[in-house]
């Protein structure tokens, strides 16, 4: 079943806040924790955009962009990055990779909410 | 750049009422020629320093200003580095400063170093914090627990018609993440106070330098020490490895091994001595000349421990870092004391000009160690040569040095990459002669040569250094490696500088990094290929 957004993110707390923040603004969600799991999770349930963190267990979450851009299905998804370090060569590290957008934590709910209707637009389109 | 001998002469001529004229005549140089070298026009050292010495009644040593030399070559350090750079000094500023206010110009030296050490220990800091995988995991937990409370009171705050279970369910992540922050800082506090003790490895070198340098690297009470125990080994059978160990074994308990296995598997050096089990164990490969060197040093530390830690105590060491590099200096100088004997030692250099090859054969010990060795001689009214010495890796980093007034040696990293030292690696075995000039007109005999620390299986990697040693040109003359070079022959100098950081020389193709210094402009071999103005794509 498609889905406006993914979260893949491994921290239960800012995991239930994204899921909350997004889900008033009119979108629809499924999470992943495992990195290893979040490819799968957007083949089979092909989200509109995917908001990836960078450091989940198992796989880094740049590792998993540069294999969406590299899959001739995927490389279309737009993704938005969720990073702790906000160093700039993570920046450019995901620039590099192909990311559509970067939020740094400790960021504003406002932001990140931002960042994604500049990116899928104002209201969801997946119930 | 050198002391102010020129006015130390002068000054102590004057106050003892000799005319320049009558000075100059004692020493047999012209009272022109004298008139220069007191104005610091002209240098002065070897025989001649020697002569205007004795008749002006002072110390040699003194009179060069050994002290000053070293004060001089913290100062150039100063005043080279960028937070000073705009400030308009003089040429002979520095040499003012030392003659004329020498506790002030040591006070300008000391706060240089500890601010060059406090930026030291700040870059190991920021490495560790980026470097460090523990480190960079716990700063991500802090901004992870930062976001969640973050997030989830401003969705408190925010969401006006939040139910309870909701309210709760923030409420939780807010307490959730200060827990969470609470234990990582606490496992932060931790990690800080391990890396605080790593930072302070910064400065025990430094430290083991000051309590060379303090004593010109030579340490009366240990030579007088040497002789004893020489004598002492002497009574048991002439001075080589078997009666080193026997004398070991008869005195101490300790059993000397020759070949097998070490007792650590794996151990990676030539030789380990066990004090739990009194075992001096040896690489069967280890040259006779380390087996002679390291008994002697086990023999003088055993022997002379009270003597050893009282030449400690004299040193400022302020970690345990320090002290065990003390050690390990200390004990190596009286290793060196043993088996060079100060009087003979000198006499054989003397005798054969300073030849390291020769007096490695008479001493059956090696090139680094007669190196060191002559570094040593100075004991007041019998000094040798006035040698400094510096050791390099393969990778160019300097490993080892014993300061020469007046030459100023890299504390740490790289050295100019001309200098004889790094050409060695390309002439292995072979021992390179260099004559280097300074920008400062100060000229220098260079002698450079790899050594091979043992011989090692097909399969093992070659532990190798180059060994420097460096005299001012003014006392050449009195070394075997002088011959076939004409030292009036300014022509054939190579020009080089301390190193790229602190070399004012514009022109060379050598360089590797810029200098410190901002009134040198980038040197044109690193200026980009496109002057700036020029933008790719323009089409005018």
């Amino acid at each position: 079943m498609a889905i406006d957004i993914l979260i893949a993110e491994d921290e239960p707390s800012i995991l239930e806040s994204l899921d909350f923040i997004l889900r008033r603004a009119g979108y629809s969600i499924r999470s992943v924790t495992d990195g290893d799991a979040v490819l799968d999770a957007v083949r089979r349930m092909a989200p509109r955009l995917l908001l990836l963190d960078v450091m989940l267990p198992r796989r880094s979450g740049f590792d998993i962009l540069k294999q969406i851009r590299a899959d001739v299905e995927l490389r279309d998804l737009p993704v938005l990055i969720l990073t702790a370090k906000g160093q700039q060569q993570d920046r450019r590290t995901a620039e590099e990779l192909g990311a559509d957008g970067f939020v740094t934590k400790p960021y504003a709910n406002a932001d990140v909410v931002g960042a994604v209707r500049q990116l899928l637009g104002r209201q969801g389109g997946v119930a | 750049m050198r002391a102010p001998i020129g006015f130390r002469i002068s000054n102590r001529r004057k106050s003892l009422k000799i005319s320049q004229a009558g000075l100059a005549r004692l020493v047999g140089i012209s009272p022109s020629y004298l008139n220069l070298i007191e104005n610091n026009k002209r240098d002065i050292g070897g025989a001649l320093l020697n002569r205007v010495a004795t008749q002006l009644e002072i110390d040699v040593d003194e009179l060069a200003g050994r002290a000053e030399q070293k004060l001089l070559q913290d100062l150039e350090e100063a005043f080279a580095d960028p937070i000073v750079e705009s400030l308009p000094f003089r040429p002979d500023e520095r040499r003012d400063l030392v003659a004329q206010y020498p506790a002030s110009a040591a006070a300008l030296a000391r706060l240089h170093r500890a601010y060059t050490d406090a930026v030291s220990n700040a870059d190991a800091y920021a490495d560790r914090l980026r470097s460090d995988p523990l480190l960079s995991q716990l700063l991500h937990q802090i901004l992870s627990g930062v976001t969640a409370i973050r997030s989830s009171a401003e969705i408190l705050e925010d969401v006006t018609d939040l139910d309870d279970a909701e309210r709760q369910r923030f409420l939780g992540a807010i307490r959730r993440g200060s827990i969470t922050l609470s234990d990582v800082a606490r496992n932060l506090i931790g990690q800080f106070d391990t890396s605080s003790e790593i930072s302070r490895n910064v400065s025990p070198a430094r430290e083991i330098d000051d309590m060379i340098i303090e004593r010109q690297n030579h340490f009366p009470d240990l030579e007088d020490v040497a002789d004893c125990l020489r004598l002492e080994v002497a009574r048991t059978g002439p001075f080589n490895v078997a009666t080193l160990a026997a004398l070991l074994e008869d005195k101490f308990g300790v059993v000397v091994v020759f070949g097998g296995p070490a007792d650590d598997p794996g151990f990676p050096g030539q030789y380990q001595f066990d004090s739990q089990t009194r075992r001096m164990w040896f690489q069967g490969a280890t040259t006779l000349a380390t087996r002679k060197f390291q008994l002697a040093r086990l023999f003088g530390e055993l022997a002379a421990a009270d003597a050893i830690n009282q030449t400690m105590q004299s040193a400022v060491l302020s970690t345990a870092t320090a002290r065990r590099f003390a050690s390990r200096a200390i004990g190596s100088y009286l290793a060196g004391a043993m088996v060079f004997p100060y009087e003979r030692v000198l006499a054989d250099a003397e005798a054969s000009a300073y030849d390291i090859d020769y007096l490695g054969q008479v001493y059956s010990a090696s090139f680094e160690q007669v190196a060191h060795r002559l570094v040593t001689l100075r004991r007041p009214g019998q000094e040798g040569v006035p040698f400094g010495f510096l050791r390099s890796d393969p990778a160019g980093r300097l490993t080892k040095h014993f300061p020469l007034p007046g030459l100023l040696l890299p504390n740490s990293g790289h050295a100019c990459p001309l200098w004889a030292i790094y050409g060695a690696f390309r002439m292995p075995e072979a021992l390179l002669r260099q004559v280097v000039r300074f920008s400062d007109g100060s000229r220098y005999l260079f002698l450079a040569r790899t050594v091979q620390h043992r011989t090692a299986a097909f399969r093992e990697q070659i532990v190798a250094s180059s060994v420097m040693l460096a005299c001012d040109v003014l006392h050449a003359d009195r070394t075997i490696y002088a011959s076939g070079l004409d030292l009036n022959d300014h022509s054939a100098d190579i020009p080089v500088g301390p190193s790229c950081r602190l070399c004012t020389r514009r022109d060379c193709a050598s360089r590797q990094e810029e200098t410190l210094s901002s009134d040198i402009a980038a040197s044109p071999t690193r200026a980009p290929l496109l002057p700036s103005a020029f933008t790719l794509g323009d089409h005018h």
